[in-house]
């Protein structure tokens, strides 16, 4: 199985708004889900310019997620392993 | 002898002091291209030693850029120096360098130990002139020494107070002191070592096996200075997007065509020459701590980091001299390690302003681009006599 991807953005603004918390994701992810995933990290993700959207942000097999915590993300992550459904925001 | 002059000095205090001793003062003339320095041994230590010898080098440092003779200076100094009553000799000693444009140092020495010049990794013999000085105490004369050196790229010229010279003094190994054929034996045997060394890691060099043969407990302050004229090695920090896209091209070029280290500070800003030079940024997670986003690698970069947060803190880290030695190895250790290891500093710095740092829930104070590298630039002129240059796009 293709891993998933969490691609986690460490510009400044998401850095300071939570993403320095987002990238300890790896100590709480479990088995199976630990083995399943693939983290990385982005310069920017270059969704800060769009108002629609808040800091910080993480995009989960390529779907977004605003204001990400690591509960928001361990869920979608879940969604994502079950093939059930998550409330992306975009 | 073209190029860059690196100086650069180490010390540690007496064992038991809170305070040196002796007191190393550098100033750098830009538009002439002159350096001034002096090291100044103050009388015994502590408190006392460092008035004396901050008295000593102020003013050595003030006579000699204003343009006086480095002899007639040193002439004032002695006048003023008051003497100790009970032992008869000056309550300072002295070492004073004045290097001109094209590499001319005129050195005047007091009672400090003799400097050295190295030289292909061999120790080039000077000619003095003794300056006999007015008799201030019957039955004793005291004199200057002054000598003219044509500084050559690559050269070392050295010096530093007697607690390098008279470290390891009584011990078993050295029971005269590390004199001056032994630290020019382990100085040849550094060069010959490494022939990039910076004056700034030979001068920690010496300073610590001074210590070392103190048994790490120093018995006089030990300073040690070197001046290592070279050519310059470069930097260029690009940092921010320029305000109007069309100039990421101009961003592009200027980028390709340094020739140097090259370091970006900021997302965006790597995002644009990563896309420009059709390459991939990966970020590595591993070095981070809460307040420092990670680094990134690209081809080509020496360094990419994060922007405001890194140079915020950088600026901060560097206000303290060697204040990031005891950090843990992250993005801000690595830029600082790499502007100490440069003698030229290019900023290029793009003056849009990122709309997202100006909303009011971030809960830090995020600082404007422009006044950070400014301050940054400020404190590597003043503080680390760097080269720098500014440009704004």
């Amino acid at each position: 199985m293709e891993k998933i991807s969490i691609e986690i953005c460490t510009g400044t603004t998401c850095y300071v708004m939570g993403a320095s918390d987002l990238l300890t994701l790896e100590e709480h992810l479990r088995p199976p889900l630990s083995s399943s995933v693939k983290i990385s990290g982005s310069t920017c993700l270059g969704i800060c310019r769009d108002k629609r959207f808040k800091p910080p942000f993480v995009r989960v097999a390529g779907k977004l997620i605003a204001q990400a915590s690591v509960r928001k993300v361990l869920k979608a992550v879940e969604a994502e392993y079950s093939g059930g459904s998550y409330a992306y925001d975009e | 002898m073209n190029g860059f002059i690196e100086v650069d000095y180490a010390q540690n205090w007496k064992h038991s002091e809170r305070i040196a001793g002796d007191v190393f003062l550098l100033s750098r003339d830009k538009t002439e291209g002159r350096i001034v320095c002096t090291l100044s041994d103050g009388l015994g230590s502590g408190v006392k030693a460092n008035v004396l010898a901050n008295l000593t080098a102020t003013m050595g440092q003030k006579f000699t850029t204003s343009r006086m003779d480095i002899v007639d200076s040193a002439r004032v100094i002695m006048k003023t120096l008051p003497t100790c009553r009970e032992r008869k000799i000056s309550y300072s000693t002295f070492t004073m360098v004045d290097i001109n444009s094209s590499g001319v140092a005129k050195i005047v020495e007091y009672d400090n130990p003799p400097y050295m010049l190295i030289r292909n990794g061999k120790v080039l013999k000077i000619e003095k002139t003794v300056i006999p000085l007015e008799n201030r105490f019957p039955g004793r004369t005291e004199q200057l020494y002054y000598s003219e050196v044509n500084l050559q790229n690559e050269d070392r010229l050295i010096f530093f107070s007697d607690g390098v010279s008279q470290s390891g003094m009584g011990t078993a190994k050295l029971p005269l002191g590390w004199r001056t054929p032994f630290i020019e034996e382990f100085v040849t045997a550094e060069i010959n070592k490494d022939r990039n060394i910076s004056a700034r890691d030979l001068s920690r060099k010496i300073t610590s096996r001074a210590l070392l043969n103190d048994i790490q407990k120093a018995k006089d302050d030990i300073t040690c200075a070197v001046v290592y004229p070279r050519k310059p090695r470069k930097l260029l920090l690009v940092s921010g997007p320029p305000i109007d896209p069309e100039n990421d091209q101009h961003l592009l070029e200027k980028y390709e065509a340094f020739t140097g280290k090259k370091i970006i500070c900021g997302g965006t800003t790597a995002g644009i020459i990563a896309e420009g030079l059709n390459t991939e940024i990966e970020t590595d997670l591993r070095e981070r701590t809460a307040d420092i986003p990670p680094l990134s690698r690209m081809e080509g970069a020496d360094l990419v980091t994060e922007g405001i947060l890194t140079l915020s803190k950088t600026a901060e880290m560097l206000e303290t001299k060697d204040s990031w030695v005891a950090m843990q190895t992250n993005a801000v250790r690595r830029l600082i390690c790499m502007l100490m290891n440069t003698d030229e500093v290019h900023f290029l710095v793009g003056t849009k302003i990122n709309e997202a740092h100006q909303d009011p829930s971030i809960p830090v104070e995020l600082g404007l681009r422009r006044t950070i590298i400014h301050r940054i630039k400020t404190i590597l002129e003043s503080k680390y006599l760097k080269q720098t240059f500014l440009e704004y796009i």
